[in-house]
C-alpha cells in the first residue's frame, strides 16, 4: 500500500524519520537545552500530522534526549533546565536532504490510511459515530481533499456509510453484522482453502503447529495470520483472496480492539488451530476444509458472546477527536 | 525472627492468627445482613460483603475477579462475567445438596411439560459445555449455583386501575394513558426493557418474532415508541434499587411501575393503595446464584464451597422467602421457615397471621394473600426471564440514551 519511489528512507516510519531529524539537532546543540517542544508546530515543520510527532517525542523520552515537564509537550536535555518557549521554526533545524524528500512523498492519503482504518474500525463496537471531515483534516494536518480520498477508500471497504442528512457515519458493529461477516468466512474461506491447496507453505503450516504450546507468546492473531498467508491468500483467484481479506478487516479491528480493553485471549482457539493446522500439513486438503469451516462457526459463537461483554464499557474510552458518538 | 531468641519474643506477644474471610461481591437480593451474620456463625470465618447495584456489580466482577471469591448474582449476566474469564466451574460432586435442587433450577421448567419462557432461563447457561460455553446440557460443572429466584411483574395504584377490576392486570399497563406522567420502569437493560417490551406487545403496539433475542429493527421499534412516550410526559423515573423504587410509591409519585418483591414491604401506608400484580401475559422472572472467582483454590476454595452449600442449608432460603424470593432447593427451606411463613410464601395460602420480614418487621398482614398464587401457579407463568440477548451491547447502549433523557426532565 505504500507508494513506491526509488528513497529507501520512503519506507520507513514517520515517526522514525522524525525522531531521526529531532535527535541529530538536539545532539548537535541546534535545539537547545531546555526548548519546549510542542507537537503542532513540530507537525508543521515536517508536514505531516500529530501523530507520528507524539510517536518520535516519545521515542526521544525513552532515550532521555527530551523528557515531560509541568506543562504541555517536553523539554529537551534532561530534566532541571527552565524552560524556553520559542518557535521552532526559528532555530532552522538540519533536515537531511534524504528525509525531507521522503516526508515530501508521504504527503498522500495513503500513508495514515491504516491508521484511521484502525480507529474508525475498532469504534463501531460501541454504537454509531458520525466522521466530522474537518476535525479529521485537523487531526492528520492534512486537506479536505486528502481526508476525501480517506473517506472513499473507507467506503469501498465497508467501513463507512452516509447517513440521510448525508453525514459519514461509522456503525454501530452489531450482533447481525457479526454473524453475517462469520456466515460468509464460513462459506468462501474453505473454498479458498482447497483452491490454495497445491500452492500452500507446508513447511511453514508445520513449524507453526509446533509452536504452538511450545511458544507462549503465541496468540490467536499469529495464527489466524499464518493461515492467511500461507494457505489462504496463496489460492489463483485474487477476487476471492480480496473479498476474503475485506470481509475479515473490521472482524481483526474488533477484535484487536476487545483485546486491548482487556478482554482475554481464548486457549481454547490455540488447540483449534494446532489440530487445523496438523490437517493442513497432512492432505487431504478436504478434511482440513470441513474442519475450518466448523472451527469458524465456533468462532462466530465466542465472537458474539464477546460481543456482549463490550456493554458493560462505556463510551467513555477515548476516541480521536474526529469521530463523534451519535 | 531468628530462631535462637524467639522464646521471650513469643510470649510477649499473643499470637497472631489471621482470621480466615471470604469476600463475597454482590447486589441486594441476596446481600442481607442476617445472612451474613448467620453464615459467619454456622461456618467459623469472617465473610464480607460488597454490595453494588446489578450494572456496576458486572461490570465491577467481570474486570477485577481478584477483588472477591464469591460473585451472587443473576443467571443471565453470566454472559458478561462468565465470557471474561473471571469464574472457574463449579463441581457439583463438591455440592452434597445438588440432588436437591429443583427442576426449575436444573432443567428448565418446574415440569416436563411446563412452559420454559423466553430467553435466559437458568438452565441454558447453567453447564459448562466443551470448548467453555454454557448450555443445558447436563454435566458434572456448572458455572453458578443455583440459589434464590423469583417471577417479577409490576406494581400499580388501585385508585387508578380499580381495586377489584374483573379484567386481570396487563403489562399493557407501563404504557396506559390513565398514568400518564406516573409511570417509572428499572434502569437494567436486562430487566427494564423487558418490562417495556411486555408492555408494548401486551398494547399492541409492537410484535416481537422472539421478545428475548429481538433484531435491531425490533429494538429500533422499541426505543422509538418508549422515546415517543417519554416526549409525551409518561415516565416520571427509571430506579436502580429497591430503596428507589420504595421512595417513588411513598412520595406518590407512580401510578404503575416495574417492582421487585422486597419492594411491597417497604410502602408503610401505601402499602393498601399500590399492590403487586399478577398479568395476564405471565411474568418475567429471574435467578440468582452464586460463582467462584477464578482465582480461587485450595484451602480458599474449600471456605467458598462450604460457604456454597451453607447457602442451600436452609437458613439462607428462609430469609429469601421472607422478601418474597424462592429458593432452589425448597425441602430445606421448608424446614427453616414457620408452617405459616410457608403456607403463605410458597403455597400461596392467606397469611394465618402477621408474619415479619428478613428484619423483624411485619411484611405481611393476617389475612393477605399472594398475589398470583402458590409457587407453581407462579413458576408455570413465566413469560421471559431476564436475558442478555445477542444484540444486547446494541440494546444496552440505546436504553443508557433513554434512560439519561428520561431523567434529565427530571433534573
Amino acid at each position: 500500500m505504500t507508494a513506491r519511489t526509488n528513497n529507501p528512507l520512503a519506507q520507513e516510519p514517520r515517526y522514525e524519520l522524525i525522531s531521526q531529524v529531532l535527535r541529530k539537532n538536539i545532539l548537535n546543540g541546534v535545539l537547545p537545552k531546555g526548548l519546549v517542544l510542542l507537537e503542532g508546530p513540530i507537525a508543521v515543520l515536517m508536514q505531516t500530522s500529530r501523530m507520528p510527532v507524539q510517536a518520535a517525542l516519545r521515542l526521544l523520552a525513552d532515550e532521555e534526549l527530551v523528557h515531560r515537564f509541568d506543562g504541555r509537550g517536553y523539554l529537551v536535555g534532561a530534566v532541571g533546565a527552565a524552560p524556553l518557549r520559542r518557535d521552532i521554526g526559528e532555530f532552522h533545524l538540519d533536515i537531511p536532504q534524504q528525509v525531507d524528500d521522503a516526508l515530501q512523498t508521504r504527503g498522500t492519503w495513503k500513508h495514515f490510511y491504516d491508521e484511521v482504518e484502525e480507529q474508525v474500525a475498532s469504534c463501531q463496537v460501541f454504537g454509531e459515530f458520525r466522521i466530522v471531515e474537518t476535525e479529521l483534516a485537523a487531526y492528520l494536518g492534512v486537506s479536505r481533499t486528502v481526508v476525501r480520498d480517506v473517506l472513499s477508500r473507507l467506503q469501498e471497504r465497508g467501513l463507512i456509510h452516509k447517513d440521510n442528512s448525508s453525514h459519514w457515519v461509522a456503525g454501530p458493529l452489531t450482533a447481525r453484522t457479526l454473524r453475517e461477516k462469520f456466515e460468509l468466512r464460513a462459506i468462501i474461506e474453505p473454498a479458498a482453502l482447497r483452491l490454495a491447496a497445491p500452492f500452500i507453505q507446508y513447511g511453514q503450516i508445520e513449524e507453526m503447529r509446533d509452536r504452538i504450546g511450545a511458544d507462549p507468546s503465541l496468540k490467536p492473531e499469529d495464527l489466524e495470520n499464518a493461515l492467511m498467508e500461507h494457505c489462504i491468500a496463496r489460492a489463483k483467484n485474487t477476487s476471492l483472496v480480496e473479498m476474503i481479506q475485506n470481509n475479515q478487516m473490521l472482524l481483526t479491528s474488533v477484535n484487536r480492539a476487545l483485546t486491548g480493553l482487556g478482554l482475554p485471549e481464548d486457549a481454547i482457539a490455540l488447540d483449534q488451530y494446532r489440530t487445523l493446522f496438523d490437517l493442513i500439513a497432512r492432505h487431504p486438503i478436504d478434511s482440513a476444509a470441513e474442519y475450518l469451516r466448523d472451527h469458524l462457526h465456533i468462532m462466530a459463537a465466542k465472537n458474539l458472546a464477546r460481543m456482549k461483554i463490550v456493554a458493560v464499557i462505556s463510551e467513555a474510552v477515548d476516541f480521536p477527536p474526529y469521530l463523534i458518538v451519535q | 525472627m531468628a530462631q535462637s531468641d524467639a522464646t521471650t519474643a513469643d510470649l510477649a506477644a499473643p499470637p497472631q492468627i489471621k482470621r480466615r474471610r471470604l469476600r463475597v461481591r454482590g447486589t441486594s437480593i441476596t446481600l442481607l445482613k442476617e445472612v451474613r451474620e448467620r453464615a459467619q456463625a454456622d461456618l467459623g470465618f469472617d465473610v464480607e460483603y460488597e454490595l453494588l447495584e446489578f450494572v456496576d456489580c458486572q461490570r465491577m466482577a467481570a474486570l477485577e475477579p481478584e477483588a472477591y471469591d464469591i460473585y451472587e448474582q443473576c443467571f443471565h449476566n453470566l454472559d458478561i462475567v462468565w465470557f471474561w474469564g473471571a469464574l472457574q466451574p463449579i463441581d457439583t460432586d463438591r455440592i452434597q445438596d445438588w440432588d436437591k435442587i429443583t427442576d426449575l433450577s436444573k432443567t428448565g421448567g418446574i415440569s416436563k411439560y411446563a412452559w420454559r419462557g423466553h430467553g435466559d432461563a437458568p438452565v441454558r447457561k447453567l453447564y459448562v459445555q466443551p470448548g467453555g460455553f454454557l448450555g443445558p446440557k447436563q454435566g458434572r460443572y456448572i458455572s453458578m449455583l443455583p440459589t434464590v429466584h423469583n417471577m417479577d411483574s409490576f406494581g400499580f395504584d388501585t385508585r387508578v386501575f380499580g381495586k377489584g377490576d374483573p379484567r386481570a392486570p396487563s403489562w399493557a399497563w407501563l404504557l396506559d394513558r390513565r398514568a400518564k406522567g406516573r409511570i417509572a420502569l428499572v434502569d437494567e437493560p436486562a430487566i427494564g426493557l423487558f418490562d417495556a417490551a411486555l408492555a408494548a406487545e401486551a398494547a399492541g403496539e409492537l410484535q416481537f418474532t422472539d421478545v428475548s433475542n429481538m433484531t435491531i429493527a425490533e429494538i429500533d421499534a422499541l426505543m422509538a415508541l418508549l422515546d415517543d412516550r417519554r416526549r409525551q410526559g409518561y415516565f416520571c423515573a427509571t430506579w436502580r434499587n429497591a430503596n428507589e423504587a420504595a421512595e417513588l410509591v411513598l412520595q406518590d409519585r407512580v401510578s404503575v411501575q416495574s417492582m421487585w418483591s422486597p419492594v411491597y414491604s417497604n410502602m408503610g401506608k401505601m402499602a393498601e393503595t399500590f399492590v403487586e400484580a399478577a398479568p395476564i401475559e405471565g411474568y418475567r422472572a429471574w435467578h440468582g446464584g452464586a460463582s467462584l472467582s477464578r482465582h480461587l483454590q485450595g484451602a480458599q476454595l474449600d471456605l467458598g464451597y462450604e460457604y456454597l452449600n451453607w447457602w442451600l442449608d436452609g437458613y439462607a432460603g428462609a430469609v429469601m422467602a421472607r422478601q418474597g424470593y424462592y429458593m432452589s432447593a425448597p425441602d430445606r427451606t421448608k424446614s427453616a421457615l414457620a408452617p405459616e411463613e410457608w403456607a403463605y410464601w410458597y403455597e400461596g395460602a392467606s397469611a394465618a397471621r402477621d408474619l415479619l420480614g428478613p428484619s423483624g418487621g411485619v411484611v405481611v398482614k393476617a389475612g393477605a394473600r399472594r398475589a398470583g398464587g402458590s409457587y407453581q401457579d407462579r413458576a408455570n407463568r413465566i413469560a421471559v426471564w431476564n436475558t442478555v440477548m445477542e444484540e444486547y451491547n446494541y440494546a444496552a447502549r440505546a436504553w443508557a440514551r433513554f434512560v439519561r433523557r428520561v431523567n434529565e426532565v427530571q433534573k
